[in-house]
């Protein structure tokens, strides 16, 4: 039942490494990822959350989403077996599967999985462009809702919208198997969140320690709450 | 769900390409010109995708951009013309769809009447937001016969910025981003993470950083702007500019670090200038401003030891106090004593700007938007009495006093695009005056209560994706749109303006009403056309510039037009003393004067006019549900500390209270404001923070005082 379904090779396994340095919260990402997916209203695949440490006098704004994890909790508690990992290690929700078990939702560490609700932005109106929505466009009622790497795109080549869009540049989508993607001088120690739970994500934040400290006990605490 | 099309979702199939076709526009989120560029896919004359238009000089653009796409199908959009069938003052003003003939001949059958019994000056034309009709729209002022145009810059955006700049440099400026040469920026009041031009400049800003160009950010907020960039990030009290200006050349002087021949030959009135920021020493200024001594002394060493230094400063960050003027002039002259000014890395003054254009498209192209005729008729000009020395400077008139003209009979019709009341202090006055006049019409996307229900006239806007005019110019570089047919009966702000023009009986002055033979008359300028933009649509034309850049022009009399060695103010050098201030008898040096005192009634300072990233003004909260998602309610940011002292916590429902009133927010403990000041953003219907403002203005540029003006706030 948990078993993963690989789809494809092992050729890649793309990541975001986010420089938390450069993050201003503006929120261009979120809206970004709202128009490329159209996600029904309440779910926003990428979320900011604002982190204040009085000490350091600093508000970081932390861009976080499906991070896409190597051993993704979340397909582990699935109980239908929806979700798996596909080539390139992008994780993604079997909406054919998916029966909106929930279970995925309280299993995820950092919170960013949501149930679709039955709401539009515009009931009861033709909206062409929602009409002439793609596959990824599609959000069925009740079934989990997350972030996937807008794997549409990578298959043609293009980047995610969210780290296209980002006008701080704080975002770069690598393939953390190639050496030369990841860039060592540009990218000190890019840093898992809650390495501890072992999922062992594929977005990782450049960030100091202490301010992801904050970080951390911010995002566990949202989790409990969402879970 | 269909069978087939879950399989499709499960695979992830190809986006599909048939039929598709990319376009290109430009945003007006955020009332900005130049504009963010937008690339987006069509099908069948509807917009499908939207990304970042490539290698755009102003891309990617930002939240607001990609929400253009939602707002464009909103089912609330204006689709239709409506007029209002209820006398003034009604709860409902009964509106009802008219046809575009029915308004055309309401519109002119007004500006006629009005004419033949009042005179031409007695309409009023304005554009708000967006920007984009400027041009057409004083033109068709010009030719109708009235100077009075004025628009949202000169009411409370940039103009107050360019009269500063425009006294002290005589050119206007808001400083550069940092070349190569730069060494060290100062940023004063602008925080260009989330605004400031040229647009979304702030990942530039972040590279000169990394390349070891220092900052010193001033701004009371803890901005993403100076937490990103400042080496030195100094927190004034709102409206003490002149005071911080006048300490850090109080070290520079003191400590010999200006640049002593720039000063001697190039400063008008620099002895009075020394002997004026001598009563400002550091400590001093610790006490007025609240910014520790040891910091002021350490950016004014940081600053006029690293040249060449540059500047970036906002619109209006600086100016929205009853200090404006001389409060910005006293920024400006921080890198004029260092000797910063037009040397390669430092102030620039560009040597070969499109001259056609003199100056951005904010300002229409003079030739096109007749600024001659409008010269001419100066004389009428409802501010010249209020503000002579605005009215000599900036041809656009102060609109503040909109009320007094009103009800003193000056002004009896309004042409209004993008009008919006929430801009004025006291806004229920301005709604008030705009009914009782004889008639009033305004352009708009929605229908929007607080400007609208005091109207005669509402008409439907073409949006961003819906307009070719006008097209973008970026330094030489000029970019055309390729924009699909308008929904319902929308037209584009220039088409209405051309109408309005032919039916007045210009046909040819207004091409019979076609917009692209307007733009094809400022392109002309350049020996181009829309059909040479479509062809080069995604890179644009560059026009070639006849000589290469040059510095200190103010040596050679390559700024001046009568090619003199020195600036174009009266002087010809900078002015430390204003000789214009002087002539209308105002403070000729930056003076600083203490802004309203804060008493234990309220003891807090309100700043409003500060942007959050995802809204601009009052637009985009109920524009596009996807932005209000992001912030549904009016939140007034305290300090933590200051609200602790109020038991407030977040998201209480709360009072914010001045002497002129009061309204219910929702509050947001954040470090982002320093103890003693809150602020909220402007714009919100429900909860107006212009009411809370008196209709008090700085007394040369007339600019309202929206950061001034002292609070309290206290839990319901």
């Amino acid at each position: 039942m948990n078993e993963m379904r690989h789809k494809g090779g092992d050729m890649a396994r793309y990541g975001i490494i986010v420089d938390l340095n450069r993050c201003t919260g503006c929120m261009t990402c979120v809206i970004a990822c709202k128009q490329e997916n159209l996600t029904r209203p309440g779910v926003s695949w990428n979320k900011v959350l604002e982190v204040e440490n009085e000490t350091f006098e600093r508000i970081v704004y932390f861009r976080y989403a499906c991070m896409h994890c190597e051993d993704p909790p979340c397909a582990k508690a699935c109980p239908n077996g929806a979700i798996y990992k596909r080539e390139g290690g992008i994780v993604l929700v079997d909406q054919d599967k998916c029966r909106g078990a929930h279970a995925c939702v309280a299993a995820c560490p950092y919170g960013v999985i949501s149930i679709n609700p039955d709401e539009e932005y515009f009931p009861g109106e033709n909206v062409p462009l929602q009409a002439k929505g793609e596959s990824n466009r599609v959000h069925p009622p009740g079934k989990a809702s997350m972030c996937t790497l807008c794997a549409h795109r990578i298959d043609e080549g293009r980047e995610p919208a969210c780290v296209v869009a980002c006008p701080s540049q704080a975002m770069t989508f690598v393939d953390l198997d190639d050496s030369q993607n990841v860039k060592p001088t540009k990218f000190p120690k890019p840093q898992a969140l809650l390495a501890s739970e072992g999922s062992n994500p594929k977005v990782r934040y450049i960030v100091s320690n202490d301010l992801f400290k904050d970080v951390e006990r911010r995002i566990s605490k949202k989790a409990d709450v969402h879970s | 769900m269909e069978k087939e099309e879950q399989l499709v979702h499960a695979q992830w199939a190809v986006r599909p390409g048939e039929g598709m076709e990319a376009g290109y526009t430009f945003c007006d989120g955020c009332n900005e010109v130049p504009f963010c560029g937008i690339k987006f896919t069509k099908k069948d004359e509807s917009v499908t995708h939207v990304e970042p238009w490539p290698d755009f000089p102003a891309s990617p653009p930002c939240s607001k951009a990609y929400a253009t796409l939602q707002r464009l199908y909103h089912p609330n959009r204006l689709k239709y013309p409506m007029k209002r069938t209820r006398p003034k003052g009604s709860t409902d003003p009964g509106y009802v769809r008219i046809s575009w003939n029915e308004a055309y001949d309401m519109i002119t059958g007004h500006l006629k009447r009005i004419k033949k019994t009042y005179g031409p000056h007695a309409v009023f034309f304005y554009v708000g937001d967006p920007k984009e009709p400027r041009a057409a729209v004083q033109r068709l002022a010009a030719t109708f016969g009235s100077v009075n145009y004025g628009c949202e810059s000169s009411t409370a955006c940039r103009r107050g910025a360019m009269l500063a700049e425009l006294l002290t440099y005589g050119f206007p400026t808001m400083g550069n981003l940092p070349t190569e040469e730069t060494k060290v920026t100062l940023i004063w009041g602008t925080n260009p993470a989330y605004s400031g031009q040229p647009f979304m400049c702030h990942a530039q800003l972040l590279e000169a950083k990394e390349r070891g160009v220092k900052f010193i950010v001033v701004d009371p907020r803890l901005t993403p702007t100076a937490q990103t960039l400042a080496h030195i990030h100094l927190q004034p009290r709102p409206a003490t500019t002149a005071a911080l200006a006048a300490g850090i050349m109080h070290v520079i002087f003191k400590e010999d670090l200006h640049d002593k021949d720039f000063c001697r030959d190039w400063i008008h009135g620099i002895d009075e200038l020394k002997n004026y920021v001598r009563e400002f020493p550091p400590e001093k200024v610790e006490k007025i401003t609240w910014v520790p001594a040891n910091k002021i002394i350490e950016a004014a060493r940081l600053y006029a030891t690293n040249g060449p230094g540059g500047m970036k400063t906002g619109a209006q960050g600086t100016t929205h106090d009853s200090n404006a003027t001389n409060n910005h002039r006293a920024i400006l002259l921080i890198p004029a004593i260092c000797g910063y000014i037009d040397v390669p890395g430092g102030v620039l003054k560009p040597t070969n700007p499109l001259v056609e254009m003199a100056g951005p498209w904010a300002d229409g192209p003079p030739e096109f938007s007749m600024r001659d005729k409008m010269n001419q008729m100066k004389e009428h000009r409802l501010d010249i009495e209020a503000f002579p020395v605005w009215a000599e400077k900036l041809w656009e008139v102060q609109t503040n006093y909109l009320v007094e003209w009103i009800k003193q009979g000056k002004i009896k019709g309004l042409l209004g695009w993008g009008l919006n009341t929430m801009i004025w202090p006291q806004s229920h006055e301005y709604q008030q005056a705009i009914a009782g006049l004889e008639f009033a019409m305004a352009v708009d996307y929605f229908y929007r209560p607080w400007t609208h229900d005091y109207v005669d006239l509402v008409l439907p806007a073409a949006m961003n994706y819906e307009r070719l005019a006008p097209f973008a110019f970026f330094d030489r570089k000029i970019f055309g749109r390729s924009p699909i047919a308008p929904l319902g009966e929308c037209k584009e702000d220039w088409k209405i303006a051309l109408d309005i023009g032919v039916r007045l009986g210009h046909k040819d002055l207004f091409f019979d009403g076609d917009v692209e033979a307007a733009c094809n008359e400022i392109l002309g300028l350049w020996n181009i056309t829309y059909d040479d933009l479509r062809k080069n649509q995604e890179r644009g034309i560059g026009i070639p510039a006849k000589g290469p850049e040059l510095f200190k022009k103010y040596e050679t009399g390559d700024i001046r037009p009568d090619k003199k060695p020195g600036f174009m103010t009266p002087s010809g050098k900078i002015e430390a003393v204003s000789t214009t201030l002087k002539k209308y008898g105002y403070p000729a040096l930056p003076e600083y004067k203490e802004p309203m005192q804060t008493t234990t009634e309220y003891p807090l300072i309100l700043i409003s006019g500060s942007r959050i990233p995802f809204i601009t003004h009052s637009k985009w909260r109920e524009d596009a549900p996807w932005l209000l998602e992001l912030q549904r309610e009016p939140l007034l940011t305290i300090n933590p500390k200051d609200a602790v002292e109020r038991k407030i916590q977040e998201g209480d429902e709360i009072i914010l209270k001045t002497t002129w009133g009061q309204m219910q927010v929702t509050a947001k403990p954040t470090i982002m404001v320093p103890r003693g000041v809150v602020g909220i953003m402007h714009g919100w219907a429900k909860a107006n923070v212009n009411e809370l403002i008196p209709r008090q203005f700085d007394p040369i540029s007339g600019f309202p005082v929206f950061k001034e003006v002292v609070c309290q706030v206290s839990k319901i």
